[in-house]
């Protein structure tokens, strides 16, 4: 198949040259599977085979693109395409920067990512592991919800600037399980990400969710008082933040157009705690990385914040192009976000539920619609979601209904932040409403920050 | 192809399917530009084709897609297939309310098919509005203009044969300033469907230079202005956020899948249950809401939906009382079961698909709120002791049962003693749904009501985006928190 999609972009390229228009073609072929589980039913089990290619023609200052759903076997329909987009071109205006056109220098392909065992789950397998991730789980009242998501992705690209070609293939999977009560609405969840078929552990999620389903059919349920709490985040609740941070924050495009808390002033300066190391890291298999851009740069290691102190921002070629920024390899559809782990040797809600507490600590897995306030202060918002608990500081356990956090992200990764676990995990944060792409963050299991607001509680589940 | 999909969809009725249905897209066509601070940063047009294949065995859905159409027989039996793996686990078995075998089409009005008009016609569109949004206090400014066309076959092993042909326009100019302090604040305006049609013609040069004028005076009064004040106030609702507050407080949490427990993993519940219709106080005497997909001009009209049922005019809220829900055919037949009632009579036929590659699902058509006996706008204000009003959608966040939310708006005008005093920067409001809207205390004539159009509403596992509407009048609310 690699050698028919190379060709097939050799060919486009061969027919653009032929025609005198100067392109660039990306290639994304994904094979996509969803089981989908509602009411401890499957309610959906579907697959989409779709290929799609963009083709960008450039006339100097000029740049038209079109975007087409398609098949290998439709070669001509791709040549109309490049002929509609040289066409479109012209009537394009121009920029007033000049567009830098992908130059691919030497053929380059990445398949370590890729595992066919994984991307070829039959529906039973998958079957087979929500079975075993809920065995003895589910009531008459508590019920199943979620989704196990599968797939292989291809990426390809070539320009006419050269012959080179770069080639991507992953495989990924993303497990999301819900157990709800049908007439109280309390919901717990445990979610699994794989980018090999071995890092699929249904075990794992049982005992995860054999925990949480104990608690909250055992232990009180309340309203908490509105105010200041310290707070425990989960690994689902800190991704959110974080992939927000991925764009309020480090994208230098968008700082330029304001919408970042961050500005040129604050590079090399202390922004976080001291505790917080982030960094895109395209080694980390684990986040499905892209080793090269769109662009044919390659892509290393990252640094964005060492020690809380802002390094640089991220920038997209065609922003680079715009605001005469050196372009950092970061025309991809996604980075690869680490955060380091600290030193907090608590690796399960078990391990955090023993350790002693000082006062009431609020443990948010999860946080739900999250949006931004105000982009210039990271002020953010957004409702505490599956499995949230309350340690009180007596020991004892307390369901929390549902909370409200509007809080800047400097507020909640600056000074206040108590602790970060040692223990890492991967977060699959996979939403992609087109073409798909899979993402995951990899990041401490857990993180406390300290004197939070609470600025809304819910009177019931 | 048509015959050779009603011989694929009788193949697997007689291979045991209980129903079969085939979406066929031959082609669906979008054209994007974008002027960023005069850069034409987006000239792209996109085409694709396909088919998708929703297969109903033994009680559960399998479903399958491809743009691939050269082996339409491995197409549906992948399908077939899916739904027989998926019939492995059933709890409650898949029931379709009755309906009517139809052949039919549809076509939605458009005077001036967007496709036709030349690119140059469009950028120098474009390039007008960045002219005119270029003035002092802006330092954004972006220009869009996004068109849609779908030809959509749908067939059933009901009979059903109905062909879509539908076009829309999606335009919108924004412009952004930076205040004292270093805050962006921005502004915003998308024309409100104020003809029957859906096409270029909606794209009206006066109206836009006569609200881009509005928006940068609107943006250069918010960066001068003082903050919003955190206290309790009558929030007076314009329909430019009036129809995110009905869309997100109404509409979603009115959507029987998320009722019935399907969109659990993702999207959320609903605070309503089953015992709700016919009972629940959602609002007061002053609401009446209604899923209306018969609006000519809007894209939640769309002739009938991917069940092959045609689009309704059906009440949800009838002063006050909770009385409807947006369905598809399977979903009442289980609300029905489930509540030991007929809660519904049939479909409300609001069951759509994104695209040829995703599975229909409840889906928004045009959630309106009927407009009331309070007079205009200024009648209104006229009648507020302490209040605020807002417009702008600036962020909104829902609680996961959509039981509470937070907005933020991109503006804000205080009311004292009937008087708009002065106008305030980073307005938000924040609710619990059922109390705000007991809360409503005054509703516009029809002179406030419009409908204003939503491009990008995501819900569902995969994704899907639609479009749909909201005719939505200026309201009222007492007693809201602001300022947080």
């Amino acid at each position: 198949m690699k050698e028919k999609i190379l060709q097939t972009l050799t060919t486009l390229r061969e027919y653009s040259l032929s025609k005198g228009v100067t392109v660039a073609f990306i290639y994304h072929e994904e094979d996509s599977y969803l089981m989908r589980f509602a009411n401890s039913a499957i309610s959906l089990n579907t697959n989409e085979h779709l290929i799609r290619l963009e083709i960008t023609v450039y006339d100097d200052k000029r740049r038209a693109s079109y975007e087409m759903i398609t098949d290998l076997n439709k070669l001509d329909e791709m040549k109309q395409g490049v002929d509609i987009a040289a066409e479109m071109v012209k009537y394009a205006m121009p920029l007033n920067y000049q567009p830098s056109i992908p130059h691919i220098n030497e053929n380059y392909a990445d398949v370590q990512g890729y595992d066919p065992a994984l991307g070829s789950m039959t529906g039973e397998e998958k079957l087979a592991y929500f079975n075993e991730a809920t065995n003895g789980l589910e009531t008459d009242k508590i019920t199943l919800s979620g989704i196990f998501t599968s797939g292989t992705n291809i990426l390809a690209q070539i320009s006419t600037k050269s012959e080179y070609t770069q080639y991507f293939q992953t495989s990924d999977a993303q497990v999301t399980i819900v157990l709800a009560h049908t007439e109280l609405k309390w919901e717990v969840t445990a979610e699994q990400s794989a980018h090999k078929k071995d890092d699929l552990k249904p075990e794992e999620l049982h005992a995860e969710l054999s925990f949480l389903i104990d608690r909250y059919k055992n232990e009180p349920a309340q309203q908490v008082p509105v105010g200041s709490y310290d707070i425990v985040f989960g690994a689902a609740a800190t991704a959110e933040m974080i992939s927000f941070m991925n764009w309020i924050g480090f994208n230098g495009g968008l700082m330029k157009r304001g919408f970042s808390f961050l500005t040129e002033d604050h590079v090399g300066k202390k922004v976080f705690s001291e505790k917080f190391n982030l960094t895109d890291d395209p080694s980390r298999l684990e986040t499905f990385p892209l080793t090269r851009d769109s662009m044919g740069m390659p892509r290393q290691a990252f640094p964005l914040f060492v020690k809380g102190v802002f390094q640089k921002f991220t920038w997209y070629q065609d922003d680079a192009d715009e605001f005469g920024a050196q372009p950092t390899g970061h025309s991809v559809p996604h980075k690869s976000l680490v955060l380091d782990p600290g030193e907090m040797d608590l690796n399960s809600l078990q391990d955090l539920v023993k350790m002693p507490k000082d006062k009431d600590i609020l443990y948010i897995p999860f946080l739900h619609y999250m949006n931004i306030v105000n982009p210039s202060k990271a002020l953010v918002t957004a409702s505490s979601r599956f499995g949230a608990l309350l340690f009180k500081k007596d020991g004892s356990v307390v369901i929390p209904y549902n909370v409200r956090v509007t809080q800047s992200l400097l507020d909640i990764f600056g000074d206040k932040v108590a602790w970060m676990s040692k223990h890492q995990t991967v977060y699959n944060t996979s939403s992609s409403y087109g073409a798909r792409n899979p993402v995951a963050i990899v990041l401490p299991k857990f993180i406390r920050v300290n004197d939070l607001e609470i600025s809304h509680s819910n009177s019931s589940y | 192809m048509q015959k050779q999909l009603k011989a694929h969809i009788d193949r697997l009725k007689a291979a045991g399917a209980t129903y079969v249905d085939a979406r066929w897209y031959p082609v669906e066509e979008a054209n994007y530009l974008m002027m960023w601070n005069g850069n034409l940063k987006e000239t792209t047009s996109s085409r694709e084709s396909g088919l998708g294949v929703r297969v109903l065995y033994k009680n559960a859905w399998g479903f399958s897609a491809s743009s691939d159409m050269s082996n339409l027989s491995t197409l549906f039996d992948k399908a077939f297939d899916n739904a027989r793996v998926a019939a492995e686990r059933v709890t409650f078995p898949v029931r379709l309310a009755e309906k009517d075998a139809i052949q039919a089409s549809f076509k939605s009005p458009n005077q001036i098919d967007p496709f036709g008009v030349s690119l140059a016609n469009k950028i120098d569109f474009l390039k007008s509005m960045d002219e005119k949004l270029n003035q002092p206090g802006v330092v954004q400014r972006a220009s869009e203009m996004m068109f849609v066309r779908k030809q959509i076959v749908f067939l059933d092993s009901e009979g059903s044969e109905i062909e879509k042909n539908i076009i829309e326009a999606f335009p919108a100019i924004q412009v952004m300033g930076v205040d004292s302090s270093g805050e962006t604040h921005s502004r915003k305006f998308s024309p409100d469907r104020l003809g029957n049609t859906r096409g270029w013609e909606t794209l009206d040069i006066q109206l836009f230079n006569e609200n881009a004028e509005r928006i940068i005076r609107e943006l250069n009064e918010v960066l001068v202005a003082d903050p919003c004040p955190k206290e309790d106030r009558s929030v007076i609702l314009m329909p430019g956020i009036m129809f995110l507050q009905t869309h997100e407080t109404i509409g979603h949490p009115l959507e029987l899948d998320r009722i019935l427990g399907y969109e659990l993993a993702f999207a959320g519940g609903s605070f309503v249950t089953l015992d709700d219709f016919g009972k629940l106080r959602y609002g007061s005497e002053k609401l009446t809401a209604r899923a209306d997909a018969t609006l000519t001009n809007s894209p939640g009209s769309f002739g009938y939906d991917d069940d092959g049922v045609p689009a309704q005019d059906n009440l949800l809220i009838n002063k006050g009382i909770l009385v409807g829900a947006i369905t598809g055919r399977q979903m009442v037949e289980e609300a029905n079961a489930k509540a030991k009632r007929q809660i519904f009579d049939g479909s409300s036929g609001a069951n759509r698909a994104t695209a040829f590659y995703r599975v229909p699902i409840e889906r928004m058509t045009n959630i309106n709120i009927d407009p009331g006996e309070d007079g205009s706008l200024d009648d209104i204000v006229k009648n507020t002791e302490k209040g605020i009003i807002l417009d702008g959608d600036k962020s909104w966040s829902i609680g996961s049962n959509r039981e509470q939310f937070h907005f933020a708006t991109e503006i804000g005008w205080l009311v004292d003693d009937g008087k708009v005093t002065k106008v305030v920067k980073n307005s938000t409001y924040k609710g619990e749904t059922v109390k705000f809207y007991n809360s409503l205390s005054a509703v516009g004539d029809e002179s406030t009501w419009v409908v204003h159009y939503v491009d990008n509403c995501g819900k569902g596992q995969p994704n899907q985006i639609m479009q749909l509407g909201h005719g939505v009048p200026v309201c009222r609310f007492d007693n809201v928190r602001i300022g947080e």
